[in-house]
């Protein structure tokens, strides 16, 4: 199908799967592997546009069924669109609407038609989500990339329902595709469902590679199953999707995750954990978590990350931090910008590492770092990146 | 630290355009200090701070007072560095002027703070170790101020009392060049009043304090006694209001030779969701006579322009009522930030302006314009009234 994007491949690792790109989308270039920060509602949690665009942001998320209750359909197509309601220039990807859905409504019902759920404000009506109805919302929203509407079967579903789930997805895609208004600014992303069978998930593959569509998301995944089985299916997946085309893993992004699916060969991840979790007074680094609420910060007069250079960090010291974290907004913007900022770091290390073709030290660096000592190494991790010929056992020289 | 130094720049008695400075940073009167909320300007991270025009940052020494010594005590570069505040005149004042506790109990020994804790006490000699250890630019003297709206005539004495031996003590204990403001006293009886004034005005501090948010039921009665010890102060030092916000207010007490004021009102209004809407000795007809405008206000959910379409703040220069009306309702806190750092860029543009217009000697025809814009005919009656006879005079026929 039609595609609003160009996909260049600017280095491939010599030992993984993992490759730097340049993904040049209608609102600018993005270089991959790209982390997402999640702005659900149009905003990122307190933090302007500016900010975000200093911090290196190059594409940012929107919920569009949060965007359909507020400020709604009527209103993002007055004002043209979810770029110009934040005043955000760079890229946006929308979902679908269906996961939400799915997740925060209890009594969602999935047909053939669509997905029938109660509406959140007048408990006597339900509203039915269809295929069309999600990309001509998404049209509105005018994101640069939209996802199909995929019927989301939990990851630990077993039986006909996973198979069920999967050719639904197939079917919906063919209606997203007939939908879909805008193929010519707005790229529309399959997704492949089929849970954790290895054959299911072959089929499907198979089908949405014939659709073509501009990208490729691996859904279904992140949703509380085996780590061990989760790479398998990513790396499946990956083996299988067109090599020059964007690869997406929705709902990724805690650091070594996100470490191992690039190795995987995944372009693009999303996940509101770096925002959510710095609400709550913890601030990632290299070295792990740090919850600044508690006691022992009072006095620590060193700031969160000694070498990351962003304003956090710059301007303040977790003694600082540990007076405002949880208690006052600045506190929740102040971790939330080092926590963004540490994503979008890590992300440029990676593509720095695999650029430079040196990404299996990177690995290795990156997981002592984190945890010390070899026997607090995942083992899901240890097995992932066996299999793309990084040994996390054995110590370079 | 080093002096802090005030100049008046006119000879005028009461519309005083005055110049603080401190080693090379310079505070121009009439002007408002940022008020912060432990250790921070609300909503605002320390870039979105520096877009604003401000040159004063206050810190609120009780809300560190959980556990005493705070910790920030300890951090060996002052608080100018533990809050990145350098380059900002830094003032430490012992209560927050927005928020006074209702319930204070003092003694000789230790005044009643308010922490997230709860009520802690504080001593004058712990204070004094805090300010050694912050090294502020000016700081609040010790004192022993009262909150509630009646007070017999005993416990106003008594504060005064008490207020000026610790301004006594305070002055004896720390190094010369410590820039102290003296905090006036008197609550609602008059005598007090000037005798706070006369007293306080005789020791060597750098500027005064007065507070008039608990006292006086109306704003024309707290620029009433406002007005009673700013009449007996000596013109050289400047002089800082806490209790007086609206725009309206703060032009009737420069008016009356008040030079700072706190910010507690445009941060108020921000987190009510309000965008001033005001503007002060302008060319512009404006036909609206509102003060600000209610961002919750449904009629904005379509209105794309920006709070004030001719303003240079962040928000206004990025981001619609629409935008920031859709924020409110799905509370996000970008809402406070635009509407705060909207709220606060016009609050220090309209002290800016209030200066050019006293430079430009139209400061009376200015704000007799505002307030009739604003306030209509009632108020202007009022106000006008001020310069019909010297004020000095007036007190002691009281």
């Amino acid at each position: 199908m039609k595609s609003a994007l160009l996909w260049e491949t600017v280095a491939n690792c010599s030992t993984t799967k993992a490759r730097v790109s340049k993904l040049i989308l209608p609102h600018g270039t993005v270089d991959t592997p790209v982390f997402m920060p999640v702005a659900t509602q149009a905003s990122l949690k307190g933090i302007t546009c500016q900010q975000l665009m200093n911090l290196g942001c190059q594409i940012m998320l929107n919920n569009t069924y949060h965007l359909g209750l507020r400020p709604g359909q009527a209103l993002l197509n007055e004002v043209g669109g979810a770029h110009k309601l934040q005043s955000w220039e760079r890229n946006l990807l929308t979902d679908s609407g269906g996961f939400q859905m799915v997740s925060l409504l209890t009594l969602a019902e999935i047909t053939e038609q669509g997905v029938q759920f109660q509406s959140p404000h007048d408990h006597n009506s339900s509203i039915l989500l269809t295929p069309e109805h999600s990309i001509d919302l998404q049209n509105s929203i005018g994101a640069d990339i939209i996802m199909q509407l995929d019927d989301v079967v939990s990851s630990l579903t077993t039986g006909p329902r996973v198979e069920e789930a999967m050719w639904r997805s197939i079917r919906w895609l063919d209606r997203c595709i007939k939908a879909h208004k805008r193929p010519h600014d707005q790229n529309l992303f399959a997704i492949i469902q089929g849970g954790l069978d290895v054959e299911l998930r072959n089929t499907c593959l198979k089908e949405m590679i014939k659709r073509d569509t501009p990208g490729y998301a691996i859904g279904g995944l992140s949703g509380g199953e085996e780590k061990d089985i989760f790479w398998r299916i990513v790396t499946q997946c990956t083996d299988v999707l067109p090599k020059d085309k964007p690869r997406y893993c929705m709902g990724v992004g805690y650091a070594e995750d996100l470490v191992v699916c690039c190795a995987l060969g995944v372009d693009m991840y999303d996940c509101v954990y770096p925002t959510r979790t710095a609400r709550f007074g913890n601030a990632l680094t290299a070295q792990g978590i740090l919850n600044l609420k508690k006691s022992r910060f009072a006095s620590d007069f060193n700031p969160i990350e000694s070498d990351c250079d962003c304003l956090t960090c710059k301007s303040y010291t977790r003694a600082y931090v540990h007076l405002l974290a949880t208690r006052e907004t600045v506190g929740c913007h102040l971790i939330t910008l080092h926590n963004v900022a540490y994503q979008l770091r890590l992300m440029q290390q990676i593509r720095t590492a695999i650029t430079e073709d040196k990404y299996p030290q990177f690995v290795k660096q990156f997981f002592k770092t984190l945890f010390k000592t070899k026997d607090k190494y995942p083992v899901w991790a240890v097995n992932a990146l066996k299999s793309v010929n990084i040994d996390l056992m054995i110590d370079d020289d | 630290m080093p002096p802090l130094l005030f100049t008046l720049l006119n000879n005028e008695i009461s519309l005083r355009l005055g110049r603080l400075s401190l080693a090379s940073k310079i505070l121009d009167t009439p002007n408002c200090i940022l008020n912060t909320v432990r250790g921070s300007v609300l909503h605002l991270t320390p870039d979105n701070l520096r877009l604003l025009p401000f040159q004063a940052v206050g810190i609120t020494l009780e809300q560190f007072l959980d556990v005493q010594p705070p910790a920030s005590t300890k951090f060996p570069g002052g608080a100018h560095e533990f809050f990145n505040f350098q380059e900002y005149l830094l003032y430490v004042d012992i209560h927050d002027p927005a928020k006074q506790i209702k319930a204070r109990v003092n003694s000789d020994k230790f005044i009643s703070v308010r922490t997230h804790q709860g009520i802690r006490q504080l001593t004058l000699a712990d204070y004094l170790s805090y300010m050694n250890a912050y090294k502020p630019d000016f700081f609040a003297a010790f004192s022993d101020s009262l909150i509630q709206k009646n007070h017999g005539d005993k416990r106003v004495q008594k504060s005064i009392d008490r207020t000026l031996k610790w301004l006594d003590d305070t002055l004896d204990r720390v190094e010369e060049d410590t820039n102290v403001f003296g905090v006036l006293g008197g609550h609602g009886i008059r005598e007090e009043r000037v005798r706070s004034a006369h007293e306080t005005a005789k020791r060597k501090v750098a500027g005064f304090l007065l507070n008039v948010s608990e006292i006086g039921d109306t704003s024309e009665e707290r620029l009433d006694l406002l007005r009673t010890s700013l009449s007996h102060l000596p013109q050289e030092k400047p002089r800082l209001v806490y209790g007086l916000g609206t725009p309206g207010d703060i032009l009737r007490a420069v008016s009356e030779g008040a030079d700072l004021f706190d910010t507690s009102y445009p941060s108020e209004m921000a987190n009510n969701g309000h965008a001033f809407t005001f503007k002060f000795a302008t060319d512009s007809n404006a036909s609206d006579m509102t003060l600000s405008m209610n961002l919750w206000d449904k009629s904005f959910a379509r209105d794309f322009q920006p709070f004030v379409p001719s303003c240079e703040c962040h928000a206004c220069q990025n981001y619609t009522r629409a935008y920031t009306h859709h924020l409110l309702i799905a509370h996000e806190m970008l809402a406070n930030v635009l509407l705060i750092s909207h709220n606060l860029f016009v609050y220090g543009r309209f002290f800016e302006r209030i200066r050019n217009s006293i430079k430009m000697k139209t400061f009376d025809e200015d704000m007799r314009q505002f307030l009739h814009r604003y306030e209509g005919q009632a108020q202007i009656e009022h106000s006008m009234e001020r310069d019909t006879e010297p004020k000095t005079k007036e007190l002691i026929i009281n």
